[in-house]
């Protein structure tokens, strides 16, 4: 059992927000040239490299599918990413994990039919973690594949909510997330608001995540004109350096 | 009015017949970054992939010649496939060729025919999606750059650019700068002045040549329904 530790100070979170508030993102659009489409995005303390390849032919060939294109999703935290370890070489549990929940994210938008027999890969790289990677690697993949071209029926976008003492807040960090009561990471197509990722850790009633629910609605919002915004903006510069 | 949409976004309340869009519950979605156009209704992809379709040019580079075919690499999650018959003189592996598509079969491979190896050069690869725009309206802006640079170029339509001879360096910066400004207005004129050119109208006779199947946009409003033979 985790210690108990303060996490609220005179109604407000440990660093200023309140309990609806993100933290600051931004997301640049292809930062890597050999990528077909790549993302690069700073939520709070999180720095997060996403890229996506293909489609390319699967392999090895058994793995493929005659009807369909396939996801392959590798997310990995690098050795020097956070005060935890995460030194060793190859994926760890908890990655092997997280890159299964983000491929079916991807599954549920990318329009898959179109590439039968090839392969799609994601491959999110976090460089500094501070709590809600997995969200913040969603939103940034989904960056990196619109940018690749790769037909997608919406953009999904992802943020994490949860409960500390009694509050249900919105996109904990890294030191909320370790000793809140509870953290719900969520994925959502916002066209639809079809959830597409949802886990959870700790404890939560009915009434707590329905209002968690509304709080990433809202940001979500917020999330996809961010999102918007980055995918767009080499095609502005070049509009506005010509009138 | 243009607007650049993004995946997911909603074009239209009604079902509209277009490249690069959903229809879902009676609304028109896009699933591909590009410029939408209200009044006309046309959709430009400005990021796309390619997919093989009947009598288009490909440049390709062969990678495997078997026994009786060869296997040409496409930059794309297709194959291209040579049946030796019908390919005349001799293919080697390695060698860059120019065909055009003669069928597609069911997993995606392209059957191409009328092969022409491309002897030296160099080759540029662009995205799918700039292929039209480098070609331009009638194409005004591939012999905008071939005017400019006196290089040869062959454009295949799945993005790999074949160039030779003249000033390859200028020719290869003008094709990545109709790349990146694809989108924005007034291109033919911009590229023209790099390349100390007249800026080449619309109007004048069509080159002659092997690539001049498509007319830049209006591309997308005739091959309406004739989208995915591989579905």
């Amino acid at each position: 059992m985790k210690e108990k530790k303060e996490l609220m100070k005179e109604g407000k979170r440990l660093d200023g927000r309140g309990m609806g508030d993100l933290r600051h993102i931004a997301i640049t659009a292809n930062p890597i040239k050999n990528a077909a489409g790549s993302a690069y995005i700073e939520w709070g303390g999180n720095k997060i490299l996403a890229a996506v390849y293909g489609p390319r032919e699967a392999l090895p060939k058994h793995i493929s599918d005659p009807q369909r294109a396939i996801i392959k999703c590798r997310y990995m935290m690098a050795p020097f990413s956070s005060l935890e370890e995460h030194g060793r070489v190859g994926m760890n549990r908890r990655a092997v994990e997280i890159s299964k929940v983000t491929k079916e994210t991807f599954e549920s938008v990318v329009m898959l039919e179109m590439f039968p027999g090839s392969e799609i890969s994601i491959m999110i790289e976090v460089l500094q973690g501070d709590g809600g990677t997995r969200a913040a690697g969603i939103t940034c993949a989904a960056v990196a594949m619109a940018l690749s071209g790769i037909p997608m029926t919406d953009l999904p976008y992802a943020v994490s909510a949860g409960k500390i003492g009694s509050d249900v807040v919105l996109d904990l960090n890294k030191i909320e997330d370790n000793y809140s009561d509870a953290d719900m990471p969520i994925a959502v197509n916002p066209r639809n608001r079809e959830v597409t990722l949802l886990q959870m850790d700790g404890e939560m009633t009915r009434e707590e995540i329905r209002k968690a629910m509304d709080m990433v609605i809202e940001a979500g919002k917020t999330i996809s004109r961010i999102q918007r915004e980055a995918i767009l903006a080499p095609y502005q510069k070049a509009s506005e350096a010509y009138g | 009015m243009k607007r650049l949409v993004i995946p997911g976004e909603i074009l239209a309340a009604k079902p509209l017949r277009l490249d690069d869009t959903i229809v879902e519950n009676g609304k028109t979605c896009s699933t591909a970054i590009g410029l939408f156009d209200e009044e006309r209704g046309t959709m430009i992809p400005l990021e796309g992939q390619w997919y093989p379709r009947f009598g288009e040019m490909v440049v390709g580079i062969v990678e495997e010649a078997k026994l009786n075919v060869y296997i040409v690499n496409l930059n794309a999650p297709y194959k291209g496939l040579i049946i030796s018959k019908y390919a005349e003189g001799d293919i080697r592996s390695g060698d860059v060729i120019e065909a055009s598509v003669k069928e597609l079969d069911k997993t995606g491979t392209a059957v191409l025919t009328r092969p022409r190896v491309l002897h030296g050069g160099k080759i540029l690869r662009i995205k799918p999606s700039k292929v039209p725009r480098v070609m331009g309206k009638g194409n005004t802006m591939v012999r905008q750059i071939q005017a400019g640079t006196k290089t040869s170029i062959t454009l295949g339509m799945n993005g790999l650019i074949w160039l030779k001879g003249g000033d390859i360096d200028l020719a290869i910066a003008a094709i990545n700068r109709v790349q990146n400004e694809a989108h924005v207005p007034g291109l033919t004129e911009r590229i023209a002045k790099m390349l100390g050119v007249k800026p080449e109208s619309i109007n004048g006779a069509p080159e002659e040549g092997r690539h001049h199947v498509h007319q830049g946009e209006a591309q997308h409003v005739e091959e309406e329904g004739i989208q995915e033979p591989m579905e």
